[in-house]
C-alpha cells in the first residue's frame, strides 16, 4: 500500500480553560481529542461520526494542519507538517504548499464566502495562488465550466452574483469549487451537509464524490449522522471512524461498522438513525441522555457511564483498540478472557 | 384493468378533532403570491401528526397560522376551529389579543427550533417558568411542583437545571428544558417546529422517546413539523406531506411509508439518505421546488414529475382516496405505484396490494 497523504499517530488535543476570577486553582483541561491515530490514504473517504463534543471536528482541524496537537504526530506524505511549519524539518516541502493541499469547507458556507465579492472574484482567488500564471479568460473559462459540472447553470450567470443571491445549497457548492480550485489532496467536510434539507444531501454527496474521481482528492467527512456517513463512505469505498469523548471507539470499513458494529456505543448511534423499516426501535439502549463533560471524562472507559453492556471492570481500565477483522475496536468485548466477563455489571442505583 | 369511482375530496378528516384547519392561506404582496395556500387539515384529539416538508414548503408557516402568529404583512385567510375538551368550538382567528394570549400557552403550546433564542439568557431557568406561570395568573407553587415533575420526566435534574442560566446547559438539555416550560400550564396541544433539527441525532432521536412518553403520561395532542421524513415516522400516527405550501398527501404512518401515492412523496422517500435502502438505488430528486413569485400552474409539482400530463399543468388536483383515511392530491397516483418505485421497499412488498386500494 502506498504512504498515507495523512497519518496522524497517537494525537491528544487538550485545551486549557482558564476561568475567569478563578485564580489559584489550576486551569481546566478540556480533552477534545486524547489519543487518536488513523490515516487518510489517496482517494480516501474517511468519516468521522458521533454525537455534538465528541471531538470530530477538532480532530478534523487537527488532521489538515489548523489545530496544532498538544502531543502526537500529524505527517503530511511522511512529513511531521509541525516541524516543517516551524522550519525545523530538512524535508523539501513547504507549509504553504501543504497549507494549499489541506482545504476545508463548514458547515455554514454563508460565513466562509466574502459577502462583497462577486462568485468569479471569489473563485479566482484560489486560482491565482495555485496557478499565477493563467490569464484572465483561462481562469475564467475553468470557472464556468466548474460552476457548470456543479450544476450551476448558466454559470456566466451565477458567476456575475453575491453569495446572498444564492441558496444554501449553492453557497455550499460554491464553497465546494473554491476548495477543489485549489488542487487539494484532501478536503475536510465538516458537517457540510447538515444544514441542507435532507432531500438535497444525496445529490451534494453524489457531486463531492463525482468530483473527488475527477479532480483526485480524499476526503475526511464529518457528520453526526450516521447514514450520510454510510452513503459517503460507501460510495467512496472508505471507513468510518466512531468517536466517543475524544476518542476512537470503532474505525473500519464503511459497511462493515453499519452491518456489524462490534462498538455498544456504534450500536446506540445505529439505534439513533431514523430508518424506514417502521420497526419498533423499543427502550434507548443507553443508561444516560447526555453525554458527560469533557473536562471530567469517566475513568476507564470513557462510555461505562451510559454503556448497557458496562461491567465493573469497565470503570478500571480504558480499553486500547482490539482487531477484528478490518474494524478496530476500543472494548473489552472483543477479548474473549478479559476479567470483563467475570465482573459484576454496573447499574446506576 | 377495470376503472373504478375515483373518490375526490376536499380534505381527509378524522372522528374527533381538535383542531381544524380549513382552507387556510397566507398571501403577501396584496395577495399575488401564497405562502401557505389553501390547507386544509384535521389534528385529531391524541394523536401524533408529522408535517413534513422542504425549506419553503410553507410548513412553518402552517405553524405560524395555528396560531393567528403570522408575521407581518402576511394575510391569514380560512378557519381555524379549536375544540376544547368541553365547552364550544372557537374560531382561532376570530379571538381578540387577550383571549388569544390567553389560548398560546394553556390550550397549545409551541416549541421553537434552538431553545437559545427562546429563553432570554440574563434570566434563570427558574425564573423563566415563574414568569410564565404569574403571567397566566397560575398558582406558582403548584406550578413549580409541575416544572419538577416535567423535567424529571425529561430526565434532568429539576434543582440543577432550574438554578441555571441558559448557557449553562447544553443544546440537548436546553431543547429539553424548553419543552418542560411550554407544557407546565397543562396545555392539550404541542405545537412543534423543528424542534431537535439543531441538535445531534442521538439526543433528536432521545428526544422523540421522552415525547412519546409525554404523550401518554399527559394525553396531549403533538403536530411535528419536520424536513426530515424518517426521524419523524418513528414517531408520528399519521403524516402530512407539504410541497409549495400546499398540502398533497396525507395518511397513517405505514400508509406513507410503504404506499405513499403522491409521485413527490415517494421522491422523497428514495431521496432519504438511510440505513436499510440500497446504496445504489437512493437518488436525488431532479430539480427545484418553486418559490411563491413563481408558482407553476395546475399542481405545483408538475415540472418535476416523471408522470405529469396536460391536466396536471392547468387544474390543481383535490385529494384522491387511496385508502380509508389516505389521500393524495395526485390525479396519477395509481401509476406512480409502478413508476416510482420505493428503494426502501424489499422487491415483493413494492406492488400494489391487491384489493386494498380504492
Amino acid at each position: 500500500m502506498s504512504e498515507p497523504v495523512i497519518s496522524l499517530e497517537n494525537v491528544e488535543v487538550h485545551f486549557e480553560n482558564e476561568r475567569l476570577l478563578d485564580f489559584g486553582n489550576d486551569p481546566e483541561t478540556v480533552r477534545a481529542v486524547d489519543g487518536v491515530s488513523v490515516d487518510v490514504e489517496e482517494n480516501d473517504v474517511l468519516s468521522l461520526v458521533g454525537e455534538s463534543g465528541c471531538g470530530k471536528t477538532t480532530l478534523g482541524k487537527t488532521a489538515i494542519g489548523l489545530q496544532r496537537p498538544t502531543h502526537g504526530s500529524v505527517k503530511y506524505r511522511g512529513h511531521d507538517i509541525w516541524e516543517i511549519r516551524e522550519g525545523n524539518s530538512d524535508a523539501d516541502l513547504e507549509w504553504s504548499d501543504i497549507r494549499t493541499s489541506l482545504q476545508i469547507i463548514h458547515q455554514d458556507p454563508g460565513s466562509a464566502l466574502n459577502p462583497n465579492r462577486r462568485l468569479l472574484s471569489i473563485l479566482s482567488e484560489p486560482l491565482r495562488q495555485v496557478n499565477p500564471d493563467l490569464s484572465k479568460s483561462e481562469k475564467r473559462s475553468r470557472i464556468y465550466s466548474l460552476l457548470e459540472r456543479v450544476g450551476m447553470n448558466p454559470a456566466a450567470d451565477f458567476a456575475d452574483r453575491y453569495p446572498h443571491q444564492l441558496s444554501g445549497g449553492e453557497k455550499q457548492r460554491v464553497a465546494l469549487c473554491r476548495a477543489l480550485l485549489m488542487n487539494p489532496d484532501v478536503i475536510l467536510a465538516d458537517e457540510a451537509i447538515s444544514a441542507l434539507d435532507v432531500s438535497l444531501r444525496v445529490e451534494m454527496m453524489d457531486m463531492m464524490l463525482d468530483l473527488q474521481a475527477e479532480f483526485d482528492t480524499s476526503f475526511v467527512f464529518i457528520s453526526h449522522d450516521l447514514s450520510n456517513a454510510r452513503y459517503f463512505s460507501s460510495h467512496g469505498n472508505g471507513k468510518i471512524g466512531v468517536m466517543y469523548l475524544g476518542q476512537l471507539a470503532e474505525i473500519g470499513p464503511a459497511e462493515q461498522v453499519i452491518n456489524e458494529p462490534q462498538h455498544p456505543y456504534t450500536e446506540v448511534l445505529r439505534w439513533a438513525t431514523p430508518d424506514l423499516s417502521l420497526d419498533d426501535h423499543g427502550e434507548m439502549p443507553m443508561r444516560k441522555i447526555d453525554i458527560p463533560d469533557p473536562i471530567n471524562p469517566p475513568s476507564g472507559c470513557r462510555f461505562h457511564t451510559r454503556c448497557p453492556k458496562a461491567r465493573e471492570a469497565c470503570t478500571r481500565a480504558n480499553p486500547t483498540a482490539y482487531e477484528h477483522g478490518e474494524q478496530r475496536v476500543a472494548c473489552f468485548r472483543e477479548d474473549d478472557t478479559h476479567e470483563y466477563w467475570d465482573s459484576p455489571e454496573l447499574t446506576d442505583d | 384493468m377495470t376503472q373504478s369511482h375515483d373518490q375526490h375530496t376536499e380534505h381527509i378528516a378524522v372522528d374527533d378533532p381538535i383542531i381544524e384547519v380549513r382552507d387556510a392561506s397566507v398571501t403577501y404582496d396584496e395577495g399575488t403570491s401564497y405562502v401557505l395556500d389553501g390547507v386544509s387539515l384535521d389534528l385529531g384529539r391524541g394523536e401524533i401528526l408529522g408535517v413534513v416538508g422542504e425549506s419553503g414548503s410553507g410548513k412553518s408557516m402552517l405553524a405560524s397560522a395555528l396560531l393567528d402568529a403570522v408575521p407581518d404583512p402576511g394575510l391569514l385567510s380560512g378557519t381555524i376551529e379549536y375544540h376544547p375538551d368541553s365547552g364550544a368550538a372557537t374560531d382561532i382567528l376570530e379571538l381578540d389579543t387577550e383571549d388569544l394570549r390567553a389560548l398560546r400557552w394553556e390550550e397549545i403550546s409551541m416549541v421553537f427550533q434552538g431553545a437559545m433564542s427562546s429563553f432570554n439568557p440574563t434570566m434563570s431557568l427558574r425564573k423563566h417558568f415563574v414568569e410564565t406561570l404569574e403571567a397566566h395568573d397560575e398558582d406558582v407553587e403548584a406550578g413549580m411542583d409541575r416544572a419538577h415533575e416535567l423535567l424529571e420526566d425529561l430526565y434532568l435534574e429539576p434543582d440543577r437545571v432550574l438554578s441555571s442560566y441558559p448557557h449553562e446547559l447544553s443544546g440537548g438539555m436546553q431543547q429539553r428544558a424548553l419543552i418542560a416550560l411550554s407544557l407546565v400550564l397543562e396545555p392539550e396541544v404541542l405545537v412543534m417546529d423543528e424542534p431537535t433539527a439543531a441538535l445531534d441525532l442521538l439526543m433528536q432521536r432521545s428526544i422523540l422517546l421522552l415525547l412519546d412518553d409525554l404523550k401518554e403520561k399527559y394525553d396531549l395532542t403533538m403536530l411535528f413539523i419536520t424536513h426530515d421524513l424518517p426521524l419523524v415516522a418513528a414517531l408520528a400516527d399519521r403524516m402530512a406531506i407539504m410541497y409549495a405550501f400546499r398540502l398533497i398527501e396525507i395518511g397513517q404512518t405505514e400508509e406513507i411509508i410503504n404506499h405513499a401515492a403522491h409521485p413527490y412523496t415517494r421522491a422523497l422517500l428514495n431521496s432519504t439518505p438511510n440505513l436499510d435502502a440500497p446504496l445504489e438505488e437512493m437518488r436525488p430528486i431532479e430539480g427545484q421546488s418553486p418559490a411563491p413569485i413563481n408558482m407553476p400552474d395546475g399542481c405545483a409539482y408538475h415540472p418535476r414529475c416523471p408522470l405529469a400530463e396536460d391536466q396536471c399543468r392547468t387544474e390543481v388536483p383535490d385529494f384522491h382516496i387511496v385508502a380509508g383515511d389516505h389521500g393524495s392530491a395526485c390525479f396519477n397516483w395509481r401509476e406512480s405505484y409502478d413508476e416510482i418505485e420505493l428503494v426502501h421497499l424489499d422487491d415483493g412488498e413494492r406492488a400494489i396490494p391487491e384489493g386494498d386500494r380504492q
